[in-house]
């Protein structure tokens, strides 16, 4: 079977990948085994983090990052496009690359960002905020989301903070199993009329409030529930966003997968690559787990496997791999080498992946294959969390690579 | 003017505790001082293992004999704390054969019901055993959980009248001319010190014992030996697994729960080095090597984490050289060994015999007071003991309500269901409920989440506190009424849950622990919490 460009790995950047490639007519496969980084998204997208002007940041990262490799200029035209590449599917958000905005996290910590989806609660400054007085509720018995450090850090900054508890009858039927009180299945719940009833109870509890905030755990399919809520609550309605599985998160994934599919793509979920076919320093084809008698044969592939926890790339005892092709990696061979004691210190293994030259062509036997291209956290070279970019590179990575195979 | 008590007893491991409880069995005003949680030395950092003894037949019959004494008795005493699995020493072609015999017969002549039986006999009771083996002996090891034992010993003790206080370290040992008299303390959540009287102190600190007797004046020539220990993520084998030879490294696999354990490695520690113990690559290399000559499956088995405990080993009075080392049981009347009244020292010895510890201290402590009462922990059950093994392990569709009744036996009736939240799981791996964590709060002295996964086994399962550890950090804060208090101890926790897990991180370990940086660092800003070590 013959595509024009093969992505294996379907998270958020293969994703963006295959879109931006369809859009632009091209025939494409994805062979995604399910995992991606969205199912635990924060509300909120990274370009850099460490200071309030991403650029400025990005500067100073060091010269194997894969924004040092984009360049300056490049990062910030890539950057350019994304709000509207995801406005286009029906996805708004809020913030650009010029300046970082705030966000909060679930125990209370405002974190920089650049892109933040509309239905999450943004701030301006770390420490001013935006209200007088603010209602936190929950859902009764939900553990994965505290009103108490989300109280405690806003009454740190001068905001009086009245918390409160949603309760239904629709809940109480989650408790019945005692693992279901999870923020996707509670979001199964909150459709329909109940929805309507759920506004009526907000309403009821945000008393004197300038805002209200609570979990992200409605609209796992669409966004017509949190619209719905936003017109019925009547004071301003903001999500905090919740520790696993993100409600809004699988969202967007859904959304991405739908849109990816709508334009032509074909998208192969659960299953996994399991060779290559390399000739003349080219990949040629491709054969995976659930389709062993078929080669997809492709001009071009991309590699969007993620890191270690999707399995990108893999460890043993004796050091790290890539597991489909065999591609180099840049990594410490000695695992001593690999970890800080503290956990908070920046851990060297993150940085680990998949060896690129500067176009971001995967290398094997220390020779790049010419119409592989590498994105997104299977990258190596920077630390997704000590820099804050983890979202932002595999995007702009993405976006760059679509670029390349159209020769654009 | 403070009271005074009979007897102050330092240290909250299984020795410490169960000395509490005798004392307090036999009507001496007793108080046990802890410095940091129960169980939070060498108590909780071994085997589980509830030796049969045979492991010290051919070696040290005296050992052997106690262990398989205490095996008996902790199975009628201590029920819910033990699991009757039964034990293989397994011969491997590498191993010499001929040492089969020699081993029985000691067994035999220590007690220990210890029958060689047909390899394939041993294959069809442990399947995860090495196929290869040419012997096997089948002998009454078991497992014990050190946290269950330790926590059920100060219930009995409080029930009895003694007080508990953790989070209390011992500063000074208080003296009137060459008497001991008390201990002054500092109590490590309000930051005060006080001085607590008393006519007798027992130093149960086990090798921090060695500290406590220099603040006494007294010099105890301890050897640290480090053990270090790999817990793999699901439960290999059903039966013990021993090496039949002389005792070696690596030795050991123990199932406990819903994990299993192999160890130890055996190393000379320097003392100052106690408090601050890694794991090095080459003991968990070593570890996975002699591991997976026990049962083969450990080679593709999860690895959860790796620990360290160290022994209290003893060396006689006689030998500062530390040569001849015993592992025997030491009970120092400091009186008549270094003129200083009013001070004991139980030490050496080992979890399997902390009850006969507790009952050498506690009968020297009653003579020294004039008191004439017998010795009952080895008749009287422990709290929670009362269950039997259909109602410990009954089904029901409350996950929760089935796995507590496993862990806290018939004390699982105090884990009331007050509302309807009660039922909920805050821990899937392992099935730890809501109400199950405000009872360890509410009952147990669980004041932060290390002490709740001591308790109830939260975040000891797959997962090791992935998600749930945040959750019970929710209900902390609920408890105490302090948000950033419990947000610290989730990232302390956390931090101390990577100490375990760096070791042993590649394959799907890593990936877990890449998850949970990106949950806790990325998505949370957890490290904002982070008390940087000096």
């Amino acid at each position: 079977m013959r595509f024009d460009t093969v992505i294996i790995g379907g998270g958020l950047s293969g994703l963006v990948a295959g879109i931006d490639l369809v859009r632009k007519g091209q025939k494409c496969l994805i062979v995604s085994s399910g995992q991606s980084a969205l199912h635990f998204f924060s509300g909120s997208f990274e370009l850099c983090n460490k200071e309030n002007d991403p650029m400025k940041a990005i500067a100073s990262l060091d010269a194997c990052h894969p924004y040092s490799k984009l360049g300056a200029e490049r990062v910030e035209a890539l950057a350019a496009r994304v709000k509207p590449f995801f406005a286009e599917l029906g996805l708004n958000f809020k913030g650009d690359a010029s300046a970082n905005h705030w966000r909060m996290t679930p125990l209370g910590v405002m974190k920089r960002a650049w892109l933040t989806l509309d239905e999450y609660a943004t701030f301006e400054s770390e420490t001013e905020m935006p209200w007088k007085k603010v209602s936190v509720l929950n859902i009764d018995g939900f553990l994965d989301f505290h009103t108490s450090y989300i109280a405690a850090a806003l009454e740190a900054k001068g905001v009086e903070v009245a918390v409160a508890s949603l309760s239904a009858p629709q809940f109480d039927k989650l408790r019945e199993s005692p693992t279901e009180m999870r923020s996707t299945n509670i979001s199964k719940t909150i459709i329909g009329e109940f929805v309507d009833a759920l506004a009526e109870q907000i309403n009821g509890k945000t008393d004197g409030s300038d805002a209200v905030l609570m979990p992200a755990v409605a609209g796992l399919t669409g966004t017509a529930e949190v619209e719905r809520l936003k017109e019925l609550v009547k004071v301003p309605f903001h999500f905090l966003p919740t520790l696993p599985p993100s409600t809004p998160g699988i969202r967007i994934q859904m959304m991405l997968k739908k849109y990816f599919q709508q334009q032509g793509g074909v998208y192969m979920l659960g299953d996994s690559v399991t060779e290559g076919r390399f000739e003349d320093g080219k990949l040629k084809s491709i054969k995976t787990l659930n389709n062993e008698d078929t080669e997809f044969e492709a001009d071009n592939f991309i590699l969007a496997t993620g890191s270690f926890f999707s399995k990108g790339i893999v460890a043993s005892q004796n050091g790290v791999a890539e597991p489909v092709f065999g591609l180099d990696v840049d990594a410490d061979s000695d695992r001593t080498n690999w970890y800080q004691r503290n956990m908070f210190d920046a851990q060297p293994y993150m940085t680990f992946g998949v060896a690129t030259d500067e176009e971001f062509r995967a290398k094997k036997d220390g020779r790049p294959v010419v119409n592989l291209y590498v994105v997104g956290s299977v990258l190596s070279g920077f630390n997704a969390i000590k820099d804050g970019c983890g979202a932002g590179v595999s995007i702009l990575t993405s976006l760059n690579a679509a670029d390349q195979i159209m020769n654009l | 003017m403070s009271k005074e008590y009979d007897v102050i007893i330092v240290g909250g491991g299984a020795t410490g505790a169960g000395t509490a409880r005798d004392c307090a069995m036999r009507g001496l005003k007793t108080l046990l001082l802890e410095r940091h949680d129960l169980s939070a030395g060498a108590t909780g950092r071994n085997h589980g293992l509830l030796h049969s003894g045979a492991r010290y037949a051919v070696t040290d019959q005296e050992s052997a004999e106690e262990c398989i004494r205490e095996n008996m008795i902790l199975r009628k005493v201590a029920r819910h704390c033990v699991e009757e699995t039964d034990g293989l020493f397994i011969t491997l072609p590498e191993d010499d054969l001929g040492f089969q015999s020699t081993f029985v017969d000691a067994c035999r002549r220590a007690g220990i019901n210890a029958e060689a039986i047909d390899p394939k006999e041993a294959i069809r009771l442990e399947p995860s055993v090495n196929k290869n083996l040419i012997g096997a002996v089948k002998v009454p090891d078991g497992a014990v959980d050190p946290f269950r034992l330790t926590m059920a010993n100060v219930l009995d003790a409080r029930l009895h009248g003694a007080e508990v206080l953790t989070y209390h370290e011992v500063t000074a040992v208080v003296k009137e001319g060459d008497r001991v008299v008390g201990v002054e303390v500092y109590d490590v959540h309000t930051k005060e010190k006080k001085t607590l009287r008393s006519r007798l102190v027992i130093n149960a600190g086990g090798i921090w014992g060695h500290h406590i007797a220099e603040l006494a004046g007294a010099t105890v020539n301890m050897f640290p030996a480090k053990g270090a220990l790999l817990i793999f993520g699901h439960r290999v084998n059903n039966l013990v697994i021993n090496r039949c030879r002389k005792p070696a490294d690596a030795d050991i696999l123990v199932p406990g729960d819903t994990i299993c354990l192999i160890g130890t490695t055996s190393s000379r520690l320097p003392y100052d080095q106690i408090d601050d113990m890694k794991v090095t690559a080459d003991e968990v290399d070593l570890l996975l090597r002699e591991g997976e000559k026990l049962a083969p499956e450990l080679a593709y088995t999860r690895i959860l984490r790796a620990y360290a405990g160290v022994r209290p080993l003893v060396a006689a009075d006689n030998d500062p050289s530390g040569r001849s080392i015993s592992r025997g049981i030491v009970c120092l009347d400091h009186e008549t060994r270094d003129g200083i009244p009013g001070f004991i020292t139980i030490t050496g010895g080992k979890l399997m015999t902390y009850r006969l510890m507790a009952e050498w201290a506690t009968d020297l402590a009653c003579k020294k007071l004039g008191v004439d009462k017998p010795c009952q922990t080895a008749d009287i059950p422990l709290p929670g003991s009362d269950i039997t093994e259909e109602d410990r392990y009954a089904s029901g569709s409350d996950l929760g309500g089935k796995a507590a009744r496993g862990r806290h036996g018939s004390r699982s009736v105090e884990i009331k269901h007050k509302d309807r939240y009660d039922e909920s799981l805050v821990c899937e791996c392992e099935g730890v409920s809501i109400a199950e964590v405000n009872y360890a709060i509410d009952t147990l002295d669980a004041k932060n989440i290390t002490n709740l996964r001591r308790r109830t086994r939260l975040g000891m399962g797959t997962c090791q506190g992935e998600l749930c550890a945040c959750r019970a950090a929710g209900l902390l804060s609920k408890a105490n009424g302090c948000a950033r208090k419990s947000v610290e101890d989730l990232a302390t926790f956390m931090n101390e849950r990577w100490k375990g897990m760096f070791p042993v991180s590649w394959g799907d370990t890593l990936s877990e622990a890449q998850f949970t940086s990106w949950i806790y660092e990325g998505v949370c800003g957890l490290d904002a919490f982070d008390k940087k070590e000096e």
